[in-house]
C-alpha cells in the first residue's frame, strides 16, 4: 500500500469536486494500491483537521465542524504529505496561493495544485525550491483541465525534442467563436449567449483579452518548452475585434477563427484553423497540438474546464507523486 | 534527371508558351504535357529531362522572372521544393488605407493570388481574407512583414496557425 496523508487548501468548486471524487473513487484506489487520507481541509473562514483522516462523506454533507485555524498555520503544522492547492487565483499578485505553495515546499511536503496565478507569477522560484527541498510540485491541472497535457509531454514524450504547443486553452472564447461561426452571430450576442449559459463570467475580460490563455502559455512555456517566460513575454491579442464579417469570410475560405496559444512563437491571439485541422474544436472543448521531432504532431482534446473534470487531473499527479517517491 | 512540374496557370493565350520557353533554352527535354481546365484556372503538369540540378535551378529562377508560380516541383519522384500557400484575414478599414500598397509590399516577398473582401457598411471596419503563395524559406518574411502592415495600418490581423 502507498499511502499519503494530504491537506486540501481550498474547499471551492473545485475543492468539492476532488473531495467528492476521491471518496467516489476509495475502493477503485484501495484496488491499485493507494491509501489516501485527507488530514486538513482548509477554507478561508477556517479548517477542519483530524490527524486520523476526515470522513469525507460526512464532510460533503457538511456535517462536520469548521474550527478557526488559518490555512497558511494549517500548511505548516499539520503533519502532512501533499498539499493541494486549489484556491482561486489572483494573477496580479498570485496569493493566497503563492505563500500557500512556498510553505508547503519549504515544509517539505509535496504540491498539487490547479491554481495558475502562482506559477505565472514565479515558475522558476517554485520549481527551484520544491527542487532544493527534493518535493514534488506536480500542475498538470493548471493547463486544460482534463486533458493530460504536462505529464505526456514530460514523462511519456521524454525523448521526444517538442518543437512547438498550440493550444486552444480557454472554453468561454472557444465557445463564443464556435457560436459566431455556426450561427454567423455578432460577437456581442455569442457572448451574451455564453454569459446567460454560465460560461462566461459577468466581467469576461480575462477571458476575451486573451490573459486566462496567455497564462497557460506562460505555464507550458516554462514546464514544457523550459524556457524562463513571464506572462509580459507573451504579444496578446483578444478576440473581441473579431467580426461577423470576419468569421464568415474565413468559413467560406475553409477555415474557422480560434483563439490560439503558440508557445514556442510566445503569442495568443485569433488564428485560421482550417476547418479539418484536429485544432478545430467546437464549444467549450479545448486542444492542444505538440509539435515533436520524433512522434510526429500529436493532439489532445478534451474538457478544458469543469470542477470533476479538473480532480482527474489533480488526483492523477497525487498519485504520479506517490509513485515517484516510491521509485526513488 | 526527371523533372516533373506542377502549376495554375490562368487560362490566357500564351501562358503555357511562356513555362515552356525557359525549360527548352535551358536544354531541358520535355516529356509531357497535360494540362486540365477547371474555371479561369489551368492546372499543367509538364514533365521533362534536364541534365543536373543547376539546369533546374536555372529554369525555376527563369520562371521565377516570369513571375510564374510553381505549386511543386518534383525530382525523379521526390517533392523537390515547394511553394506554401498561407492565408490570412485582415480587419479594419484594408480598403481605405491604400490597399494597392498592402499587396504590393506583399508581392515582394511572394504572390497574393486571391482577395476577397467583406465590407457590410462602407463606414465600418470591412474583413479582407487574401491567399498568398510563397517560398517555403521566406516564409518568415512574410508573415513578418504582414504583421508589420497590420501594426502600421492598425488592422486586426487573424493569421493562419502554421
Amino acid at each position: 500500500m502507498r499511502t499519503a496523508r494530504l491537506i486540501v487548501a481550498g474547499y471551492g468548486k473545485i475543492g468539492k469536486a476532488f473531495i467528492s471524487t476521491l471518496e467516489g473513487k476509495a475502493s477503485r484506489l484501495r484496488d491499485l494500491g493507494y491509501d489516501l487520507k485527507v488530514v486538513a481541509v482548509c477554507e478561508k473562514a477556517g479548517s477542519v483537521v483530524d490527524a486520523d483522516g476526515i470522513d469525507l462523506k460526512r464532510l460533503l454533507d457538511g456535517k462536520v465542524r469548521w474550527g478557526k485555524a488559518k490555512t497558511l498555520d494549517v500548511i505548516r503544522d499539520v503533519d502532512a504529505d501533499i498539499v493541494l492547492e486549489l484556491t482561486p487565483g489572483n494573477v496580479n499578485t498570485g496569493e493566497p496561493g503563492l505563500g500557500h505553495i512556498r510553505a508547503a515546499l519549504n515544509g517539505g511536503r509535496h504540491v498539487v495544485t490547479s491554481n495558475k496565478s502562482p506559477l505565472v507569477l514565479d515558475y522558476a522560484g517554485l520549481d527551484g525550491l520544491a527542487g532544493k527541498r527534493g518535493v514534488k510540485l506536480k500542475i498538470e491541472a493548471t493547463v486544460g483541465g482534463a486533458i493530460p497535457v504536462i505529464n505526456t509531454c514530460l514523462n511519456e514524450l521524454k525523448c521526444n525534442g517538442i518543437r512547438n504547443i498550440y493550444g486552444i486553452l480557454n472554453g468561454t472564447t472557444n465557445y463564443i467563436l464556435s457560436k459566431m461561426a455556426e450561427e454567423g452571430v455578432d460577437f456581442q450576442s455569442a457572448l451574451a449567449e455564453a454569459q446567460s449559459l454560465g460560461l462566461a463570467e459577468p466581467d469576461p475580460s480575462y477571458d476575451i483579452e486573451g490573459v486566462d490563455t496567455a497564462a497557460k502559455v506562460v505555464i507550458l512555456a516554462n514546464a514544457v518548452l523550459e524556457g524562463n517566460v513571464k506572462l509580459r513575454d507573451i504579444r496578446v491579442e483578444g478576440i473581441d475585434s473579431v467580426t461577423a464579417e470576419a468569421v464568415e469570410l474565413a468559413k467560406e475560405h475553409g477555415f474557422v477563427v480560434k483563439l490560439v496559444g503558440d508557445v514556442a512563437g510566445r503569442r495568443v491571439g485569433p488564428r485560421l484553423v482550417p476547418v479539418d485541422h484536429p485544432l478545430n474544436v467546437s464549444g467549450s472543448l479545448n486542444a492542444i497540438l505538440v509539435e515533436t521531432d520524433v512522434a510526429g504532431d500529436i493532439t489532445l482534446t478534451g474538457a478544458g474546464a469543469g470542477p470533476r473534470e479538473t480532480s482527474s487531473a489533480l488526483l492523477g499527479d497525487v498519485l504520479e507523486v506517490l509513485d515517484a517517491v516510491r521509485a526513488s | 534527371m526527371r523533372v516533373e512540374l506542377l502549376l495554375e496557370l490562368k487560362d490566357v493565350p500564351g501562358m503555357l508558351v511562356k513555362v515552356l520557353e525557359p525549360v527548352s533554352a535551358n536544354g531541358g527535354n520535355i516529356i509531357n504535357v497535360v494540362h486540365s481546365r477547371q474555371g479561369g484556372e489551368v492546372s499543367v503538369t509538364v514533365a521533362f529531362y534536364v541534365r543536373d540540378q543547376a539546369t533546374l535551378d536555372r529554369i525555376l529562377a527563369a520562371l521565377k522572372e516570369r513571375r510564374i508560380s510553381c505549386d511543386d516541383v518534383m525530382v525523379e519522384g521526390r517533392r523537390y521544393y515547394r511553394k506554401r500557400s498561407l492565408s490570412f484575414i485582415l480587419v479594419g478599414h484594408v480598403i481605405d488605407r491604400n490597399v494597392r500598397d498592402t499587396i504590393d509590399r506583399i508581392n515582394r516577398l511572394g504572390l497574393v493570388r486571391d482577395v476577397d473582401v467583406k465590407m457590410e457598411n462602407p463606414d465600418m471596419a470591412s474583413a479582407a481574407l487574401l491567399r498568398v503563395n510563397v517560398d517555403e524559406d521566406r516564409v518568415g518574411r512574410l508573415v513578418d512583414c504582414v504583421r508589420e502592415i497590420a501594426r502600421r495600418k492598425r488592422f486586426l490581423l487573424i493569421e493562419e496557425v502554421l
